[in-house]
């Protein structure tokens, strides 16, 4: 076993390009599914059967599918269905968009649920409409519990990134394995990519814990 | 006479009917509020008073008979019943104040929001009606900070802001340390003998004794009995009356 | 826009055999997870404090590095390292293990430290040991609790095994990849795979939740 570790140095500068990939699909995608999943929320418990009933099926749809598949379809079908050629790149965004709204509209129905129906009556009580009372006395509320939860879903959704390697975006664990492929440096290549996405997650890890104790549920 | 018997009333129930599922929660109840009386619905748990004041602002919907406020029925129409729940004002058995805003924000977000007073104005009435109940010291503290007490006198304040023609008392007391329902009481007779048209669910036997021009007894959905206070707590008509009221340990 | 589900038709049962082994990769992930992930969790609560650390270090690093990567290390880097070689099923399972134990063993932290400390002091109260307690007291309930995460836990169990694909082995999604490769007709053989896929994972959630509805009150304190 003779070992060259010089090839991470080497390739310092295309696993830094990967990096930033990566921190650019995961900022893009919660940057999506956010208001994506706001939206579905407010869907799923708004008294239209049919939005309700859409909603609540994209969610059912996408949590219930493994995101690596939903990776593959998109690249392949996407282009059948809608005519046009995507990039890897966006394919791989479009197919994380779909998978993280799904999962963060249970977080904002959760959280919206969470608060006591009181509140809302006592709303409208007021003479408040839904809307209103959702906005001035639902929200408000509801962002204390949704926050760490979103957080958690940001280190989780930055570790999926990993999965649009499979479509060959040039993310970082696409370019690392890249570089291992095309130096032979197997061991050094995968143990670089593996403490790389420690030296990132791991924090953030920790962030999260800090989030849910600073926020934790109070009431 | 009854008091305000000369002018048509505030609210008319008439043959209110409301199931939940198989329960049937109201069974055809007919009653009227006059203006300016204090009307407290009194019976066991369940018997259907909360009910019949959650209908009467609309936040349960009746099956049958009719509720007419102020000489018109409550419309099916949600957002022309918004514009009527401006003129009633609710206060609720667990308080249920904002706990995101202060005690003067909560007062201040009825107008605000709903009938779309600027911030000063609000926030001045708001001033004033915490005042009124006691806690103008309490005006920048959150929920969190107040007692029982001072929370269900911060819901009252925060539903006269509103400046309704009735007020909705659903058990106001029943969630409040003994130490703390008489502070809430004292508004409540205070605002009665400023002339507030109320209507009142509640245990509290002493205060419908003193306070209520008109009771009503209710038992499983109907009403067993209604009349002045001193017909119902001191010569009571009927069996049931006298059972509910001897459960109590209602001695007079 | 023509569809052909003829190379589906086929190949069904290479695809069925690929099935079975997710069937089998989920299943061994699932048991070899929740042994590896309570036995963790409970020297992370309750062992020495040099090895709470470390354990508490492993915990938060499987949070950091995603499934792909631990994968791929077990399956390439290992052999180097240890001269030993495996084939995709094992490693996949290896690999699969050490990531999920990680979160059994937080789901399990969550379970017990959502249990009254009154519990806890009831028993010593009683004169139980602290053996006692954690065993006849705290674990029981901590079991039921942690039923409603174990329907996640599964779901995202069986979501993994697709990820081996990456390292070949032969589950259903890497089957599926191999007929699209070979018939072009990707569209149908995916859109099939998702079918399949969602017609596993969707009961399982639900079964999970309606078998916890009527214990759930076993767990309440």
């Amino acid at each position: 076993m003779n070992l060259d570790w010089s090839i991470v140095w080497q390739s310092r500068g295309a696993l830094l390009e990967g990096v930033l990939l990566t921190i650019l699909l995961t900022i893009l995608t919660m940057l999506i599914a956010i208001p994506g999943g706001i939206l579905l929320a407010l869907m799923r418990l708004s008294r239209s059967s049919i939005l309700a009933g859409a909603s609540t099926s994209f969610v059912e749809l996408f949590r219930n599918l493994p995101l690596i598949l939903v990776v593959y379809w998109a690249f392949y079908v996407m282009p059948v269905l809608l005519g046009i050629e995507l990039s890897p790149f966006t394919t791989g965004l479009v197919a994380l968009c779909l998978n993280v709204s799904a999962y963060n509209s249970e977080t904002f129905r959760s959280g919206i649920n969470s608060i006591r129906k009181g509140q809302m009556e006592a709303g409208v009580a007021l003479g408040m409409s839904r809307a209103q009372a959702m906005r001035q006395i639902i929200f408000p509320q509801a962002w204390r519990r949704v926050l760490p939860v979103l957080a958690s879903a940001w280190v989780s959704l930055f570790k999926d990134t990993s999965l649009v390697s499979v479509i060959a975006v040039g993310e970082l664990a696409h370019t690392a394995l890249q570089i291992r492929s095309q130096s032979f440096r197997v061991l050094e290549m995968l143990t670089a990519m593996a403490v790389i996405y420690w030296l990132l997650g791991y924090p953030q890890a920790k962030l999260v814990d800090w989030i849910y104790r600073k926020f934790g549920i109070t009431e | 006479m009854r008091k305000g018997a000369g002018e048509p009333p505030i609210v008319l129930y008439e043959n209110v009917r409301k199931r939940f599922g198989q329960f049937v929660a109201l069974n055809g109840v007919s009653a009227q509020v006059n203006k300016g009386e204090v009307m407290c619905l009194i019976g066991p748990s369940g018997s259907g008073k909360s009910t019949l004041l959650r209908c009467t602002n609309g936040l349960e919907k009746i099956d049958g008979g009719r509720i007419v406020f102020e000489g018109e029925s409550l419309p099916s129409d949600e957002r022309a019943m918004r514009i009527i729940r401006r003129r009633m004002g609710m206060v609720f058995q667990n308080f249920e104040l904002f706990p995101h805003k202060t005690a003067l924000g909560n007062v201040a977000i009825g107008p605000t929001t709903v009938l779309g007073m600027n911030e000063a104005e609000a926030n001045a009435r708001a001033a004033i009606l915490l005042d009124k109940v006691g806690l103008a010291d309490k005006a920048a503290s959150y929920p969190a900070n107040l007692s029982g007490g001072q929370q269900q006198r911060v819901a009252i304040a925060r539903a006269l802001a509103m400046e309704p023609d009735v007020m909705l008392f659903d058990e106001p007391t029943s969630a409040l340390d003994p130490e703390t329902i008489g502070e809430v009481l004292n508004v409540m007779k205070a605002l009665a003998e400023e002339g507030m048209t109320m209507v009142v669910v509640t245990h509290e036997m002493t205060f419908a004794r003193r306070v209520a021009n008109w009771v009503v007894v209710f038992e499983r959905g109907a009403v067993v009995e209604q009349g002045p206070p001193t017909q119902i707590f001191e010569a009571p008509h009927s069996a049931r009356t006298r059972d509910f009221l001897s459960h109590l340990g209602w001695g007079g | 826009m023509d569809f052909d589900f003829s190379p589906l038709v086929e190949s069904w049962q290479y695809l069925l055999g690929g099935l079975g082994i997710t069937a089998l990769l989920s299943f061994t992930t699932a048991v070899s997870s929740i042994a590896v992930g309570l036995a963790v969790g409970l020297v992370r609560l309750y062992g020495p404090t040099w090895l709470r650390w470390l354990l508490v270090f492993y915990i938060d690093s499987m949070r950091a590095i995603p499934v792909l990567v631990v994968l791929v290390w077990v399956y390439f880097a290992v052999p180097i390292l240890t001269g030993l070689s495996f084939e995709p099923f094992w490693a996949a399972l290896f690999a699969l293990t050490v990531h999920l134990a990680a979160y059994v063993a937080e789901i399990f932290r969550a379970g017990v430290e959502s249990i009254r400390p009154g519990q806890s002091r009831a028993g010593l109260a009683l004169g139980m040991s602290r053996r006692q307690i954690i065993q006849q007291i705290l674990l029981p309930q901590a079991i039921v609790r942690m039923l409603p995460a174990f329907g996640s836990f599964l779901s995202v169990t069986i979501k993994d095994t697709a990820i081996a694909a990456v390292i070949a082995v032969p589950e259903l999604m890497r089957r599926a990849e191999t007929i699209a490769g070979q018939s072009y007709r990707p569209v149908e053989v995916f859109t099939t795979t998702m079918v399949i896929y969602f017609l596993i994972l969707f009961p399982v959630t639900r079964v999970v939740d309606s078998f916890y509805r009527r214990v759930a009150h076993l767990g309440r304190s």
